[in-house]
């Protein structure tokens, strides 16, 4: 579609910390991609809640845990699924193309 | 987009106090290791009421009144690592622990989690922490203090408020709007079940609620009390966690107690880590750290020194 954002390479598959959170800055912008047992997803890397960064929080299946207050989300929709958590986190559409992951931003 | 906010954690990591491998070692979860402790909690719980029903009718039942006050106010140092979801690793079990132990301890879990987080957004920040206990400036404001007598006014007014459906200006602060009327809800749920609680004792005559749970837990509160200010009371009032943060080397009974809260500037490094890790953590950042080897004795000498030698600029 027209109004669609491109995609953009992100990170090389391979360096990926596996099963786990690993942060990388496109620019200004700070990303945290996940390796989940369903695949691979991205969101922001701030908290919504107090601005910590998430890619040093806990990392368990689905659920991204904040460092600081352990406010948690799950990374496949953004939504909070632990208080202090409240608001969604901003995911972005991902794929993985010729071993690079790629976010639509 | 700015820059994620600096906390202990990210400091450690920069200064290499702690590497990322060694963090995600330390943060693992599991739920076996609270569950055995919890076995042997049931245990000693079991123990401890035991005693009062044998003392039952002589004087000896006050000792054994207060030896289970002990354990029953302990129950915070669990709420409280399961308001960081560091018990267990699935996740609705640190809800429904911490909620069992906020009706036990009069402390209601919701609540607790929002002053806790600003607690350590803030931590020793005057003006701006929710839990900060000031230091003393008399012996016999310490000793006030110790009483609990002015802990359990402000708890009391706190859950009447939060009933009435009303919040502090401070509550409002750390407590997010959407979560306003789920404070309101939770507050009253409390005081509803205390209520069906205490009149099913007086319908059948049962006055068990009394000697087992509230004399014990109001003999037993001064301890948590005395515990609780050696946390930070008498460390300086200022943002850096290697010196605001008071971690105590206590015997083995103790850290039974309060789940390795006696780790406590470990616990303000990385908050994430399970109450299970934290000795580990402890030799990674014991030479960063403000350790008090003596204890919790020790650290009340240190407090009760500073409040001898009245205000002054240090307090270390």
């Amino acid at each position: 579609m027209a109004n669609e954002k491109p995609w953009r390479d992100i990170i090389a598959v391979s360096a990926l910390e596996k099963g786990w959170v690993t942060r990388v800055d496109i620019g200004p912008r700070k990303l945290a991609i996940y390796d989940t047992p369903s695949g691979i997803f991205a969101s922001l890397a701030l908290c919504n809640h107090g601005g910590a960064d998430l890619c040093d929080g806990y990392f368990d299946g689905h659920v991204i845990e904040c460092p600081l207050h352990q406010g948690a989300f799950d990374v496949r929709d953004g939504m909070p699924v632990g208080a202090p958590a409240t608001k969604p986190m901003r995911v972005f559409e991902t794929r993985v193309t010729k071993g690079m992951v790629q976010v639509r931003m | 987009m700015t820059d994620a906010i600096v906390t202990p954690l990210t400091q450690a990591l920069a200064e290499g106090k702690l590497t990322r491998e060694d963090l995600k070692s330390f943060m693992h979860r599991s739920d076996a290791p609270a569950f055995r402790r919890l076995a042997i909690w049931l245990l000693v719980l079991v123990a401890t009421t035991t005693l009062i029903t044998l003392a039952w009718d002589s004087w000896l039942i006050w000792p054994a009144m207060f030896l289970h006050g002990i354990v029953l106010v302990h129950h915070f140092s669990l709420q409280h690592e399961c308001v960081h979801y560091t018990v267990f690793r699935t996740r609705w079990l640190n809800d429904l622990a911490g909620q069992i132990c906020g009706l036990i301890i009069i402390l209601p879990h919701r609540f607790f989690r929002y002053e806790h987080c600003d607690h350590h957004t803030y931590t020793q920040t005057t003006g701006d922490d929710p839990e900060m206990i000031p230091l003393p400036q008399t012996i016999g404001a310490y000793l006030w203090y110790l009483s609990a007598v002015p802990y359990w006014r402000s708890k009391f007014t706190e859950l009447f408020r939060h009933a009435f459906g009303r919040l502090s200006p401070g509550e409002l602060r750390f407590i997010p709007q959407v979560e306003h009327a789920a404070v309101y809800r939770d507050a009253r749920m409390m005081l509803t079940i205390y209520g069906l609680l205490f009149l099913g004792s007086v319908i059948t005559g049962w006055s068990g609620l009394i000697w087992y749970w509230i004399i014990p837990l109001f003999l037993g509160e001064p301890v948590m009390r005395f515990i609780r200010m050696t946390e930070h009371v008498g460390r300086p009032t200022v943002p850096q966690m290697s010196e605001n943060t008071r971690t105590n080397l206590v015997s083995a009974p103790w850290r039974f107690l309060c789940w390795n809260m006696n780790y406590h500037a470990e616990h303000h490094y990385v908050a994430s880590v399970p109450f299970h890790a934290l000795p580990r953590l402890h030799d990674k950042l014991k030479d960063h750290i403000y350790v008090e080897p003596g204890g919790y004795l020790a650290a009340h000498r240190d407090i009760l020194r500073q409040i001898l030698r009245g205000p002054g600029p240090a307090q270390d």
